[in-house]
């Protein structure tokens, strides 16, 4: 078990910045997740971290050891790459036995570790295949266990699962989450794919041009977004802005297209812009007669649009001027039609706000 | 693949090396060809008066004339005749396409002068063809001057057009076609705004190259050209001085070729790297849908073009086994040109095999590495190994013999008269072809796989020789074995550098040529094409596999 810290570390190729000052404590054990759209300099990080991209400034750390001075086939960090990098001209055993021959680990040792190794993947009995008779999900554990057999001090994987289909993504990040709990080895992983990233993480970073934007739990970045941007990226939600126009004891009155909501509001001026973020499964449906819940707030609204989803349903509402406000329902609601009106209501302590942009 | 804040020590390492090759036997060649065309008769003061002797005599400004416009028609014709050729093999439904495209390849690594010297039989003044004409009253058809070497180089270099226009064709993104002709474009509007401008560069880069070679070829005017003046021909017959050598003088129509072909090469290397922005179709377009007179006009055509251009290779080889009294040919099978061949000397065919074998490998050692780190690297080393290496394509291989040769017969490293100076000229002409080669196979290798193997802790160097060598090992044996072929056909420095015991094969062809024997240079010449064709026939797969090609 080895921590990494990552201290102030940037990266820029000409004029692009890659990578912005990037500070990250990472926990002995912990699986830690940098996620961020396209470009944010994810793989650049994990690559400087590998030793395969240059640091202009900064120094990663495992433990005590100060390692981006070190050449990358020193480094000891096992690295999982997108594309697998399964070597083609060698058996599944041979791509496994690839880094313990660099390491003269002898004979009979080897062979039990590459045994256990496949294991491990739950591909025993694989060795002899070669990678072309493979499919993507089972490269995918040859690139694990071709890392892992190594007793790397840490894991990075970039975006290992982008090139499998939805189903076999969602078997392949619980496989990866259960073998690095069973193995406690410190994780780094790189995804753009915010539900990847809350299922497996025990924390996650979101980038953004180069810098971290938010760190936290997965529930915490997930309820309390520090920004529109990490609100937004987490995630469909009704991002709405305007000014304070009152204060109740329920909390902030913020007039957003024609409409008034009631928001959480530390310490927020009237008169003060605000953005705020309402998750669509903070919104519930209410007849009109209905008592609301202590502090809750309520408006009326057109249903818009209906996409039924199965186990949810996703509906569009339209409201004061026309702006739509994005809600998702368990099931189907009996008798909403497009065109219907309805009460919709929301706790007030649910809203997150943000600095107005 | 930099590691931490170390300099990459492997660039840099490969970098030294090849200057300081083709610094020493490339560069310094030149500038010795380039200082004899500005020095005085004494070899010692500054002097302009060459460049103008050259220039006020009409024999060489007719020589000068007569390179620049066979160049241009020969591009032109090129381009007439690969540009439909790969249209009809990329959209039209030709019978028999994996054949014709093995063909296709064929005549630029088919030695040209043989190919000169075939039509000389065939149309030359006592030639089979040209007879029969005459016997059904067309006199006068002939293969010599200008029309005839326009025709021979058109023949021999339209795959430089042909090659990279068909990969053009297919790079249009067919959805972008079809998506103009939607919005009520016409086809030739299509044709102007979508496909012309994927095509356009490669045809242009391709016929630059085509430009580049008949310039510099020395065999196909020795052959043809007969009194007309030519570039490359003058400046070997001014060095080896038929009356007294003028190094000067041959240095300067040295230095002229060598402009002319270099202007060229900015050219192409300019449209080569804007090439790269071409769009690039996912899937190849669709062949177009024909009427039955439409598919038999392009069937007919390709297959026409490519057979035409072999037509005379086979008629040599079929030459070859006929009987001959002095110049006069017999129908009657007979191995005598042969044996005649052999029984002089088995010499020329054992060197041939044992230069070209050592020049290849050389070509290889050297051009892998190189290959390498410009694919791989992005650094000031790089781009400097990148202009240099491609350098020697600009060089005439007379210019580069003539200077080998002044450069190498005294001094501290005399190399004249032995085999070496020929695998070193050998080695500096095909060492573009051998680094671009690399390259290519380099590109399908995805670099992921060596930081993989760095990452499982092999040094870079260690994952060099045992990962990426042996992933690109059968594009290298395919890209060394044509390296192989071209050199065991290459005449025009050869010509310059070869000395008694290390006569080679195309120098006894080159010999029987000067003299009358017929039969004896078309049993060179079939013995030239079979070491061209037999090797070639056995890496073919691997050459299609590893996407090594001419162009
Ligand atoms: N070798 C390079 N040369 C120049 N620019 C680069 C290079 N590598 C990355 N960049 C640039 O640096 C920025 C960050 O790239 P990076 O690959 O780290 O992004 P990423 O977050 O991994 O994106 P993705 O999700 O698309 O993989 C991008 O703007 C990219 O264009
Ligand atoms: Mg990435």
């Amino acid at each position: 078990m080895t921590a990494i810290r990552i201290d102030d570390v940037a990266r820029a190729y000409g004029p692009v910045v890659a990578v912005a000052g990037v500070s990250l404590d990472i926990v002995a054990g912990e699986l830690f997740t940098l996620l961020g759209p396209s470009g944010c300099g994810k793989t650049t990080l994990l690559r400087m971290v590998a030793g395969f991209s240059k640091l202009d400034r900064g120094r990663i750390l495992f433990g005590d050891r100060r390692i981006d001075t070190v050449p990358p086939h020193r480094r000891n960090a096992g690295m999982v790459f997108q594309n697998y990098a399964i070597f083609p001209n060698m058996t599944v055993g041979g791509n496994v036995a690839y880094g313990l021959k660099a390491r003269h680990v002898p004979g009979a040792e080897m062979k039990a570790r590459i045994a256990r190794a496949l294991e491990l993947v739950r591909l025993g009995g694989f060795g002899e295949r070669w990678p072309h008779q493979l499919s993507g999900g089972q490269l995918q554990r040859v690139a694990l266990a071709r890392c892992l057999v190594v007793e790397p001090d840490v894991l990075l994987l970039d975006e290992p699962l982008s090139n499998l289909d939805a189903q076999l993504r969602v078997e392949m990040r619980a496989e990866i989450r259960a073998l690095q709990q069973k193995l406690r080895i410190t994780t780094i992983y790189v995804t753009h794919d915010q539900e990847e990233a809350l299922a497996i993480s025990d924390r996650v970073a979101v980038m953004r041009g180069g810098r971290v934007q938010q760190l936290g739990t997965p529930a915490n970045i997930y309820r309390r977004p520090a920004s529109a941007f990490v609100a937004a990226f987490l995630g469909t939600t009704n991002l709405l802005s305007g000014p304070v126009v009152a204060r109740t004891s329920a909390g902030a009155v913020v007039l957003a297209d024609g409409q008034r909501f009631t928001v959480t509001a530390d310490g927020i001026a009237e008169g003060a812009r605000v953005s705020f973020s309402l998750r669509p499964e903070a919104i519930h449906l209410s007849a009109s007669g209905e008592a609301l819940p202590p502090g809750w707030a309520a408006l009326e609204a057109r249903v818009a649009r209906i996409e039924f989803l199965g186990a949810i349903t996703r509906i569009e509402f339209s409201y004061a001027d026309g702006a739509l406000l994005r809600v998702a329902v368990l099931g189907l609601p009996p008798g909403l039609a497009e065109g219907a009106t309805a009460r919709l209501v929301y706790d007030p302590a649910q809203t997150t706000v943000f600095p107005a942009p | 693949m930099t590691s931490g804040r170390a300099r990459p020590l492997f660039p840099i390492g490969v970098a030294v090396v090849a200057f300081a090759f083709l610094g020493l036997f490339m560069l310094y060649p030149l500038w010795n060809v380039f200082r004899a065309s500005i020095l005085d008769s004494a070899g010692e003061t500054f002097t302009l008066a060459n460049y103008a002797k050259v220039l006020s005599t009409a024999f060489y400004r007719a020589g000068i004339f007569n390179s620049l416009l066979i160049g241009i028609l020969t591009t032109l014709a090129t381009i007439a005749i690969g540009v439909p050729l790969a249209f009809c093999v990329a959209r039209m439904p030709v019978p028999g396409k994996p054949l014709l495209l093995a063909l296709a390849a064929l005549p630029l690594v088919l030695p040209s002068f043989v190919g000169a010297y075939a039509w000389v039989l065939l149309l030359g003044r006592q030639g089979i063809l040209s007879q029969a004409l005459a016997t059904v009253g067309v006199p006068g058809v002939s293969i010599y001057g200008i029309g005839g070497l326009v025709l021979v180089f058109t023949l021999h270099t339209f795959p430089y057009v042909m090659l990279p226009a068909l990969a053009a064709f297919k790079a249009v993104d067919v959805s972008i076609e079809e998506a103009g002709q939607n919005l009520g474009a016409s086809r030739l509007r299509t044709f102007q705004r979508v496909t012309l401008p994927v095509v356009m560069p490669a045809v242009l880069a391709g016929g630059l190259l085509v430009f580049m070679e008949t310039l510099e070829n020395f065999g196909v005017p020795f052959v043809l050209a007969e009194d007309m003046p030519i570039l490359a021909v003058q400046a070997y017959k001014l060095f080896v001085g038929e009356a007294g050598a003028n190094p000067a003088l041959a240095g300067v129509l040295g230095v002229l070729l060598v402009g002319c072909t270099t202007v060229a090469l900015l050219l192409q290397r300019f449209y080569l790297a804007r090439r790269r922005f071409a769009t690039a179709a996912r899937t190849a377009p669709p062949t177009l849908a024909a009427s039955r007179w439409l598919r038999w006009a392009a069937g007919g055509y390709a297959w026409g073009v490519v057979l035409v251009s072999l037509v005379p290779f086979f008629a040599i080889v079929a030459v070859s086994f006929m009987r001959f009294k002095g110049p006069v040919m017999h129908l009657e099978p007979s191995l005598d040109n042969f044996l005649n061949l052999f029984s002089r000397s088995q010499r020329p065919l054992a060197n041939t095999i044992m230069l070209a074998t050592a020049a290849a490998a050389g070509a290889a050692i050297l051009g892998v590495p190189i290959g390498y780190v410009l694919t791989r690297f992005r650094s000031g080393a790089a781009h400097i190994l990148d202009v240099l290496a491609m350098v020697p394509f600009a060089v005439a291989g007379t210019v580069l013999g003539i200077g080998l040769v002044i450069s190498f017969n005294s001094g501290w490293l005399v190399l004249t008269g032995g085999w070496l100076i020929l695998v070193l000229a050998y080695l500096v002409r095909k060492l573009p072809f051998n680094v671009r080669a690399s390259a290519a196979i380099l590109h399908q290798i995805d670099p992921s796989l060596e930081e993989a193997s760095i990452n499982l802790g092999v040094s870079p160097l260690r994952t060099f020789f045992g990962l990426t060598v042996p992933l690109m090992a059968g594009g290298i044996i395919g890209g060394t074995v044509l390296t192989w072929v071209t050199i065991a056909s290459e005449l025009s420095s050869t010509v310059v550098l070869y000395s008694g015991p290390w006569t080679t094969l195309t120098v006894v062809m080159f010999q029987a040529l000067e003299g009358t024997s017929a039969g004896a240079a078309s049993a060179a010449a079939t013995v030239l094409i079979l070491v061209t064709i037999v090797p070639l026939a056995f890496v073919y797969r691997l050459l299609k596999r590893h996407d090594v090609a001419l162009v």
